[in-house]
């Protein structure tokens, strides 16, 4: 008797301490001492950050990026928007207007925009361009050091508005490191680093903020860092866009996707980054206040990035083109698109991501020259393009989905892409077999006799959503005799990826600006110069190591030629053309991000609608949000 | 006494090889790591931005000499040697220059503080009801205790750690999810920071007793249900002696000297970090440093944490040795 009543004290006092601490709890709120309605709360996708009182974003991997520095903090010369912007893609930011080069691309002239001011009050010039090129190429192992090195013949301010570049070799694109697109050479305050010995030892903590934000607290075991807005943040280039509505930005790491979840359904969390597609399917049923970039289905953002099946190059069996070919014609996208992004895919057989502009600059006018491709398969000729497996995959949708599918074919094609290649194993056989390869009983046997076998190289868990799309790939491939297999890297794809470590990957090769046309933001790096030999490391992004002569031609004009000029999108055409004929990866879908924002505190978030810009937090574009978002009422 | 000082020279003996043989194995299994670091950092830098060919040759290069990755290997474990005979680690690669020691330094406490209540808490609470349960082996209340410690004992850490997770962060939100404390509390040890500490902390230590009780509770009812029949329990009830006296000085006291290996050998484990708790709960400490420190390739991190561990184990082992002399005079006169 005695020691039930232990037992049910026991019990009773420890339920008095969690209500106490509960309740407790309860009066602090999620932030203490700040009111709920005046913070935005974004995820940082880096995670907890475990370095984290380090703000020099100047030195390598040895802080965080996207825990609000670049976003809210730092600034450069230009922006361009992955999507519309909010006066346009181009954005002059702290330069007062677009580079000046010369002639033959060897000096850029840029005039900087006056009255900005760093948070500590001194007025930002053009010597702290200046000191942000020369410190980086005086110190070799800091974060831009080897681009501005290698480009950099000298630079100077001839007044505090102004600053001029001498290249060491002509580069009509040399603009684009201080342009941003997710990042790029940011600013770094000559008076607070000429003062410092050793810049790759020193961790600007606190940072001295060019952006509207500044640095209010932060935890030093990395999982959230808090912004406030500066008093004078009408003195930083996002004024010119209007007042910003949060007071605070807070960036969290809120834990794995089930915890976003949650934190999202108790209004804890107001932007998430991305979740699995099953997270976002609960929240557009559960939570009322809940929106993403496509109002129904398929939701996400398509980031301007383009997973693809991406080809060893160096590898013999994936030499010849007719393999190449085969091996794409034996995968039904459908079935990808629903294993990968349970449908919520946006689809592009064509090496451009179909997301910003891009559709109207390619992908459209593309449609008939792909429609009428041919392929010799060594007995006959096919058309592989189907113009309508976009609108396939929303068929096969909407009887689940209902209304959440669009029926106009413009949103349809932007929401789910238009074509891609029809599945065609007969087809495929052929090629093969042109190839040298025979079909002995069910497998396929390589020219020298042996099976034909593939591994599909995916990053696992850290990675799912295109995990699952290289495991049906497998097992399409399977179904067709290929002894295929999924090789799960986990945490070592990066190296593998570099080291040339596999038959085929799923990964991207192709990442553009998404609102400019211009390609050369992946495409030089795909010329032959910079192949590497095999057994050495390859520099990205030409993860397939591999090159042809006539693209070698076009991107050697694209070099020639000015970032805006319109020869430039048809030598992106040209460049496409290639690609199809020469199938050097299989485009599969653009990286579509489950960007989910709650509207409890905050309205006027970017989306398909409004696409001012793109909502995914950890793009230091997304400080366009900041402007647009008005507490609700 | 001269026994005792051999017995100390041979376990002195002992723990010194054990740390030795172990900080070599954990440096050959990290440096046989197929990620490699500079890798890692040139993807960190090129994974979103702008780059140029050319300009990631130039940055392979600086940053292998950087992180000290150019040298010969028997020259690069001389200098790893140098520098753990002084307590230094060296940098951490995935958060350079920031020295290792310096980033276990600072998730150690929350380990500690989580992990050692956490465990201390477990062992009390389970031995004793174990012990209650083996010697009142009639009590219903006890035999209900049983069937849910039998019960919950297999039950997968994870599938604890989720239900709690979804049943007090979400269905009847009382509790935070992740977190070791409120954003924005400051710095300064106050009365509100350490209830808030405690908050954070009642869902990870909550998973990790419902898990950890199942064993040292049904340990301890299998010890004192064998106690229980031994002549001199039994010549002590036959003799009168009060049951809570036979309870724990008969019975419990006996019955402990295994558990206490047990609860030595888990504080030493506690320097390993509890990886999942830490991962599910987002709680900080030095179970996520090691996660992210393989997952970087981070050769420094990942040796640092290890050592700790290693000599954290083995120094509880150490103790124990050291201690069982004075609690069991079987293994003296042994």
């Amino acid at each position: 008797m005695r020691l039930k009543r232990t037992i049910l004290a026991a019990i009773l006092w420890g339920s008095v301490g969690l209500a106490t601490l509960s309740s407790g709890a309860a009066a602090q709120g999620l932030f203490a001492n700040l009111p709920r309605n005046e913070i935005l709360i974004l995820e940082n996708p880096e995670g907890t950050i475990k370095n984290a009182g380090w703000f020099n974003i100047w030195a390598i991997n040895a802080g965080s990026q996207s825990n609000g520095l670049q976003q809210a903090a730092l600034d450069t010369l230009w922006y361009i928007d992955p999507n519309r912007g909010l006066d346009g893609v181009w954005q002059n930011s702290l330069a007062a207007d677009k580079p000046q080069y010369n002639a033959d691309f060897t000096e850029m002239t840029v005039k900087l925009r006056p009255g900005i001011y760093w948070s500590d009050g001194v007025e930002f010039t053009a010597a702290d361009v200046v000191h942000t090129v020369t410190t980086q190429i005086k110190h070799k192992n800091m974060r831009w050091s080897a681009a501005l090195a290698l480009n950099v013949e000298a630079v100077e301010a001839p007044d505090p508005y102004s600053v001029h570049f001498k290249l060491k070799k002509p580069n009509s694109r040399f603009h684009a490191l201080f342009t941003v697109r997710w990042n790029a050479v940011w600013i770094m305050p000559k008076h607070v680093f000429e003062k410092v010995e050793d810049p790759l030892k020193f961790d600007f903590n606190k940072p001295v903020s060019l952006g509207a934000y500044v640095l209010h607290t932060f935890d030093p075991d990395g999982r959230w860092y808090i912004w406030r807005l500066r008093e004078d943040w009408q003195r930083t280039t996002l004024a010119r866009y209007g007042t910003p509505g949060p007071k605070y930005l807070a960036y969290v790491d809120p834990g794995p996707p089930d915890k976003r979840v949650i934190a999202q359904m108790n209004h804890e969390l107001d932007v998430i980054h991305d979740v699995a597609p099953e997270g976002m399917f609960t929240l557009a049923k559960q939570s009322k206040s809940s929106v993403a970039w496509f109002k129904g289905f398929p939701y996400a953002h398509p980031d301007p990035t383009l997973p693809a099946l991406i080809f060893n190059g160096q590898n013999e069996l994936f030499k010849s083109r007719d393999v190449r070919w085969a091996l794409a014609l034996l995968i039904d996208i459908k079935a990808v698109s629903m294993a990968s992004y349970r449908g919520a895919a946006t689809i592009s057989a064509i090496g451009i991501p179909p997301t910003g502009r891009h559709p109207e600059s390619y992908h459209e006018p593309l449609q008939d020259w792909l429609a009428s491709f041919e392929l010799d398969t060594g007995k006959h000729k096919i058309k592989p393009y189907d113009r309508g497996i976009g609108q396939q995959i929303a068929e096969m949708l909407r009887p689940s989905m209902g209304d959440q599918i669009p029926s106009d074919p413009k949103a349809i094609a932007a929401a789910f892409g238009m074509g891609w290649w029809k599945a065609d194993a007969g087809a495929a056989a052929e090629l093969l077999e042109k190839a040298g390869f025979k079909k002995v009983g069910a497998n396929w046997q390589t020219p020298d006799g042996k099976p034909f076998t593939v591994r599909v190289v995916v990053e696992g868990e850290a990675r799912p959503v295109m995990t699952r799309a290289g495991s049906m790939i497998v097992e399409q491939w399977r179904r067709a005799g290929i002894d295929a297999k999924v090789d799960v890297a986990q945490g070592t794809l990066v190296t593998r990826r570099a080291a040339g470590d596999f038959d085929t990957l799923i990964s991207w090769s192709v990442e553009t600006w998404g609102g400019h046309q211009d390609l050369s933001f992946f495409l030089d790096s795909w010329h032959s110069q910079f192949v590497a030999p095999a057994g050495t490391p390859q520099p990205p992004r030409n993860w397939q190591r591999w090159s042809h002569p006539d693209l070698d031609k076009v991107i050697e004009e694209i070099r020639k030629i000015g970032f805006d000029d319109p020869r430039g999108i048809e030598l992106g055409r040209e460049y496409v053309k290639i690609a199809v004929r020469e199938m050097p990866t299989i485009p599969l879908m653009s990286y579509n991000v489950f960007t989910v924002m709650d509207t409890t505190y905050w309205t006027g978030y970017p989306t398909a609608a409004d696409p001012y810009t793109d909502p995914v937090p950890n793009w230091a574009n997304s400080r366009a949000m900041f402007v647009k978002l008005k507490p609700k009422s | 006494m001269r026994f005792y000082a051999t017995y100390l020279a041979q376990r002195l003996g002992q723990f010194l090889l054990v740390v030795f043989i172990g900080i070599n194995l954990t440096y050959l299994i990290t440096h046989l790591t197929p990620i490699d670091p500079v890798e890692q950092s040139i993807a960190a830098v090129t994974s979103f931005g702008n780059t140029s060919p050319e300009a990631i040759g130039a940055m392979r290069q600086s940053l292998r000499e950087l992180y000290g990755l150019t040298g010969a290997p028997h020259e690069q474990y001389l200098a790893f040697w140098r520098r753990i005979a002084t307590a230094d680690f060296g940098p951490s690669l995935s958060a350079f220059p920031t020295p290792v020691s310096t980033l276990i330094a600072r998730a150690l406490p929350w380990t500690i503080g989580l992990l050692a209540t956490a465990t201390l808490l477990t062992w009390v609470l389970g031995n004793l009801l174990g012990g209650l349960a083996g010697y009142y082996q009639n009590k219903t209340s006890l035999k209900v205790l049983a069937i849910i410690a039998m019960g919950l004992h297999p039950v997968p850490y994870y599938i604890v750690a989720f239900v709690l997770l979804v049943t007090f962060g979400y269905l009847w939100p009382l509790l935070p999810i992740a977190g070791g404390k409120a954003m924005n509390l400051g710095d300064q040890l106050s009365l509100e920071i350490v209830l808030s500490i405690l908050k954070h902390s009642i869902l990870p230590a909550l998973s990790l007793l419902l898990v950890g009780l199942g064993g040292w509770f049904l340990g301890m009812r299998s010890l004192v249900s064998n106690i229980v029949s031994e002549d001199y329990v039994v010549y002590a009830e036959l003799a009168g002696v009060d049951h809570r006296r036979i309870l724990t000085s008969y019975v419990m006291r006996n019955a402990l000297l295994p558990q206490v290996t047990g609860l030595a050998l888990s504080l030493g484990a506690i320097f390993n970090g509890a990886i999942i708790t830490e991962q599910v709960f987002g709680y900080p400490g030095v179970g996520s440093l090691l996660v992210s420190g393989v997952y970087a390739g981070d050769y420094g991190l990942v040796l640092g944490v290890a050592t700790v561990s290693i000599i954290g184990v083995s120094t509880a082992v150490l103790i124990i040795d050291l201690l069982y002399p004075l609690l069991d005079p079987r293994v003296r006169t042994g």
